[in-house]
């Protein structure tokens, strides 16, 4: 896993404790919109932040496939499933004017929420975002796991990917057949990767390396990056109470 | 099988990871009582790769695939240590690459975890005695249970509205599709455990 990050612009906060913050106080924010009238906003918001993060936007669009088919499965089956209000009908099949909103608000949020999550966080190193978990209150234990995690990932999948690619030229069995095989390579990559593990850990827990030294430290908070998340909380909250305002009919 | 943002109530969200929070902190209290805790964090962590690394598998269900999930085989090897690892996994899955989600990173946990300390628990009554059938039972079972805390879920924050039978219908078509996972993942444990008790056996705890 890559840990070069590009350094930020001085107009965002790059510290990853306070991106961690806004991503799960707009995440949550956002999951509790109800109203089919907010789904313009949200998908406005999530906009907003990906345009402020300056994050790669080829790579946030690409990481979002798989929330686009399981938003599109939504809008596509739930009008047909849920609601009383029929819209359209053409024999059995009814198109639910209920069932509709409810997939728009559901496809929508998922959308939003990934849009925001992957916007501020694929910009930071993971390293940087674990050791800012760590900073968050993650207990030690998770902290080294994911920092060791991240140090092998990329090494494992690469050393299963061509072991399953050196099957498949030598004409290895696919699908079901092959499965038996597949553990016998998982068992040996994990064999080979345990004995590399537990030499690096040992070298680095002699070398005093604890979470504390072996992440990047992160400095005390900016007044720009506390500014950035009470902006942030504000508008989370105001978003909760605009949403909940329309379900009370206030608005 | 993993649950994306947005499709619970975000109250079932929250008490998910009011839940999993709590199991976490149990599970790691139960490791702190080692004698050298972090002993097994290479071990945790490589397997934590091989739980990201599990999605490069798929396994033809027609018209679709399905993915490895491995949560039988975590809790087999890393015990109480499973919960944190699958924890840190589904994190660092959700903020890199979009997978799963950061709402629902509690109820995930709580999706995955609990199968692997089913898994766990099998495995250390009966991995002694009967190792293949326990490996099976472990890995296969550990599926069953995420797949019926998974639909159970899904049925709780699902909207009122939905037709009672479309709802039954959705259900049955989820389990069939991944009945075929039970029997993968119970093979491929099986498989994987029978490797590594004889070629390393240090690494299979409880034999």
């Amino acid at each position: 896993m890559s840990d070069a990050a590009a350094p930020a612009p001085a107009s965002r906060p790059a510290d990853p404790r306070v991106r961690l913050v806004m991503a799960v106080m707009l995440a949550f924010s956002m999951a509790s919109v109800g109203n089919v009238v907010m789904v313009p906003l949200l998908g406005a918001v999530a906009l907003a932040v990906l345009a402020c993060s300056r994050a790669d936007a080829v790579q946030v669009r690409s990481r979002l496939r798989g929330a686009g088919v399981v938003a599109l499965a939504l809008v596509l089956v739930l009008p047909f499933v849920a609601g009383d209000r029929v819209l359209w009908q053409a024999g059995a099949l009814r198109w639910h004017a209920d069932g509709l909103a409810t997939a728009l608000v559901m496809g929508a949020r998922l959308l939003a929420i990934v849009t925001v999550t992957l916007a501020l966080l694929v910009p930071v190193a993971p390293f940087r975002l674990v050791a800012g978990a760590r900073a968050l209150g993650v207990p030690a234990l998770m902290a080294d796991l994911a920092f060791l995690t991240l140090r092998y990932l990329d090494e494992l999948r690469a050393e299963l990917a061509r072991a399953l690619l050196a099957r498949r030229l030598r004409g290895g069995k696919g699908g079901w057949r092959g499965l038996p095989e597949y553990g016998v390579l998982l068992a040996s990559a994990l064999i080979r990767g345990q004995r590399r593990a537990e030499r690096v850990w040992a070298a680095m827990r002699l070398r005093g390396y604890g979470t504390a030294a072996a992440m990047p430290g992160l400095p005390p908070l900016a007044g720009r990056d506390i500014w950035a998340m009470v902006w942030v909380a504000c508008g989370s909250v105001g978003l909760v109470m605009l949403d909940r305002a329309i379900s009370t009919g206030a608005l | 099988m993993h649950l994306p943002d947005g499709i619970v109530p975000v109250e079932l969200a929250l008490a998910g990871y009011v839940a999993s929070g709590a199991l976490t902190a149990f599970a790691l209290a139960r490791v702190n009582r080692l004698p050298d805790p972090r002993a097994g964090i290479p071990r945790a962590a490589m397997l934590t790769t091989v739980f990201f690394a599990a999605s490069l598998v798929a396994i033809p269900v027609p018209p679709m695939s399905v993915h490895l999930v491995l949560s039988g085989l975590m809790g087999v090897m890393l015990g109480w240590f499973a919960m944190p690892a699958i924890v840190v996994g589904l994190f660092l899955q959700a903020v890199l690459f979009g997978h799963g989600g950061v709402t629902t990173l509690g109820l995930n946990g709580l999706i995955l975890g609990l199968p692997a300390l089913l898994a766990f628990g099998v495995w250390r009554g009966a991995g002694r005695r009967w190792p293949d059938v326990a490996a099976l039972a472990a890995g296969g079972g550990a599926v069953v249970l995420a797949l019926a805390i998974f639909a159970a879920i899904v049925l709780a924050g699902l909207p009122v509205a939905l037709d009672a039978g479309a709802e039954t219908l959705a259900i049955k078509a989820l389990l069939l599709a991944h009945l075929p996972l039970v029997l993968a993942e119970g093979g491929v444990v099986l498989v994987l455990l029978r490797v590594l008790r004889r070629v390393e056996p240090a690494l299979v705890p409880h034999v």
